[in-house]
């Protein structure tokens, strides 16, 4: 493949990044690119530098040295929210979502990067900003159908339980319609059915809307499943790189995390 | 009905009519404290600068005139006969807009993810600083707004209730103030329309996002500063709103900052980040001081609404501390 076609073909190109908090390393010189339309996994041991990678990433931190490419251009310094309407989008470990809002409304805000319409008809709220509105809740209404989630469209998502929580917060970061989703943990602290819906949703996504994804998993046994390459970082460095098999059978990695005796 | 009952009655009004105008002032700390955590202790200043601009605006003031008198020994005070009253209102409005874009650049932006008890010194010191850039452009004087809104009791009124007394009794009708009944209606639609932005539109629902979680509303792409512009201009607007209706009440006067410390216990009633909770809180102790003061206060001297309002409120400190609407405050071990 010559240059061209393969920077065509990656959608994000992380270049050496390092990221300290004073005189803790999170991340040491790490390079590694996310093609279009593939699911990418980052996994690595607690306190590896996964969240901090993502949050890299989506501009919550930004790394002292490296540079981050993004659809074929160079990033400067960027707001998360900038970031955001340049189409990442991503969940939380710890589901950060819009606890007073009902699950309609939090999938809407997912779609604010795409809203237009000024405050001035908003205000008067007729005519164009009605017409996007309804343009609007028509994509947020086959997203949630997509993830089954009909019943509580309505429930403040407060109230909903932990699994449909997670779903939720999947639904926003889909309604975005990103260029990148970014999957901090999705089946943490879930139940195998639930693991299982979930596992079923990332796929189905992948597949309907050729959303690029990139998550962080624990569960090695999904990981292998889903997930195109690999990436492992431990203690702020990567240590393994490529398809699941090769990483699967890498020395380091299996030292450094998985962490069996080999037979 | 006897005199007695209807006495009462228009006590009672009278304690609405009076509620009303707290929960004015009160709606503006809801609106910042909602979206941002803080407290802005400054919303009664921002109302006093507002009916402050508003007066100098109209009667064609020019500002910082004793300054520039000073400075350059002068003598200026007006630019002509003033302008318009509705010219004025927007042009006032488009200072408090400015104001709040100034408050975010040159103070708020440096304190983003500070402790909540920072930011709130950050507002008293907004507070002493408005306040005396107020004085310094318009002068200290007490000023008399009018905005053209009717004001005196209501002749109708009074003819109405004189009939409901009792043969033979010397009842003379209820007095209410007809700009009283004009503030409460300006309040209503003022609730209705903040409620209806905040669910119905792009940016009422990205101010609703911003008030859940920070972090979020990040990552869905909404600019914190542009909405802490937004919900500052809105507070700005609230506060001219009750800045006009106290002005045009009891003069715009610099005590006028001080009706924001009324507006604290309506808050602890109602509850800091309920909308709904502004009004009843507001309307609860507008009644209850005015009953109290008629029911009890000739037994004890008068004087009772001085301090009936925060007597009440610590009452519903000791049994519902996160208020009568405000979110239900659970500790999870």
């Amino acid at each position: 493949m010559d240059q061209a076609a393969a920077s065509e073909d990656i959608l994000l190109d992380l270049r050496n990044i390092s990221l300290s908090f004073g005189g803790v390393k999170a991340l040491i010189d790490i390079s590694f690119d996310i093609r279009r339309g593939e699911v990418r996994a980052i996994i690595g041991p607690n306190g590896a530098g996964k969240s901090s990678m993502l949050n890299v990433i989506n501009g919550f931190y930004h790394p002292q040295e490296g540079e981050v490419w993004f659809d074929g251009k160079l990033r400067g310094p960027m707001k998360p929210h900038q970031i955001a309407r340049q189409g990442i989008a991503r969940t939380f470990q710890n589901i950060a979502l819009f606890r007073g809002m009902s699950t309609l409304d939090n999938l809407m805000t997912g779609r604010i990067t795409h809203m237009h319409e000024n405050m001035f008809w908003q205000a008067i709220w007729k005519g164009r900003a009605e017409k996007e509105e309804l343009a609007h809740r028509e994509r947020v209404e086959h997203i949630i159908d997509f993830l089954e989630i009909q019943s509580i469209r309505k429930t403040p998502v407060g109230k909903l339980p932990y699994g449909l929580q997670k779903r939720v917060e999947l639904g926003r970061a889909l309604a975005a319609e990103s260029k990148l989703l970014l999957l901090d943990e999705p089946m943490a602290g879930m139940n195998l059915e639930e693991k299982e819906d979930m596992c079923r949703f990332v796929l189905d996504v992948h597949d309907q809307f050729g959303t690029t994804i990139a998550l962080i998993e624990h569960d090695m046994g999904v990981v292998m499943d889903i997930a195109d390459r690999v990436v492992v970082l431990d203690y702020g460095r990567k240590i393994g790189d490529g398809y699941p098999d090769e990483v699967r059978s890498n020395k380091d990695v299996i030292d450094a995390y998985l962490g069996v005796a080999h037979d | 009905m006897s005199p007695a009952v209807l006495n009462t009655i228009e006590v009672f009004l009278n304690g609405l009519m009076a509620g009303v105008m707290y929960s004015l002032v009160a709606l503006g700390f809801v609106l910042i404290f909602k979206s941002s955590g803080i407290f802005n202790y400054a919303q009664g200043v921002m109302a006093l600068f507002a009916a402050l601009t508003l007066v100098g605006f109209q009667t064609g003031q020019i500002p910082f005139a004793h300054l520039i008198n000073v400075v350059f020994g002068t003598d200026y005070h007006h630019w002509g006969e003033g302008m318009n009253t509705v010219l004025a209102i927007i042009l006032t409005m488009l200072i408090m807009i400015l104001l709040a874009w100034i408050v975010e650049k040159l103070v708020l932006r440096y304190l983003v993810n500070q402790e909540p008890i920072i930011l709130f010194m950050a507002t008293i010191g907004l507070a002493f600083f408005l306040e005396g850039l107020g004085d310094l452009m318009w002068g200290a004087n007490i000023k008399v707004l009018n905005v053209g809104l009717p004001s005196g009791g209501s002749f109708w009124w009074e003819d109405v209730t004189r009939t409901w007394a009792s043969e033979g009794s010397d009842y003379y009708g209820m007095y209410i103030d007809v700009l009283d009944v004009w503030a409460a209606g300006i309040a209503v639609v003022l609730v209705v329309a903040l409620t209806a932005f905040s669910q119905f539109t792009k940016t009422g629902r990205a101010l609703r996002a911003v008030a859940d979680d920070h972090q979020a509303a990040l990552t869905v792409g909404i600019s914190l500063r542009t909405i802490w512009v937004v919900v500052w201009s809105i507070a700005g607007f609230v506060a001219l709103v009750a800045g006009i209706m106290w002005g045009a009440k009891s003069g715009v006067q610099f005590s006028l900052s001080l009706i924001a410390l009324k507006a604290l216990p309506v808050l602890i009633l109602g509850g800091f980040t309920s909308i709904p909770g502004a009004i009843v809180g507001g309307l609860i102790i507008g009644v209850g001081e005015k009953l109290f003061e008629y029911s009890v206060g000739p037994m004890i001297g008068g004087a009772t609404e001085n301090w009936f309002a925060y007597v009440l409120a610590l009452f519903f400190l000791m049994f519902r501390p996160q208020g009568l609407f405000g979110e239900r405050i659970i500790e999870r071990v």
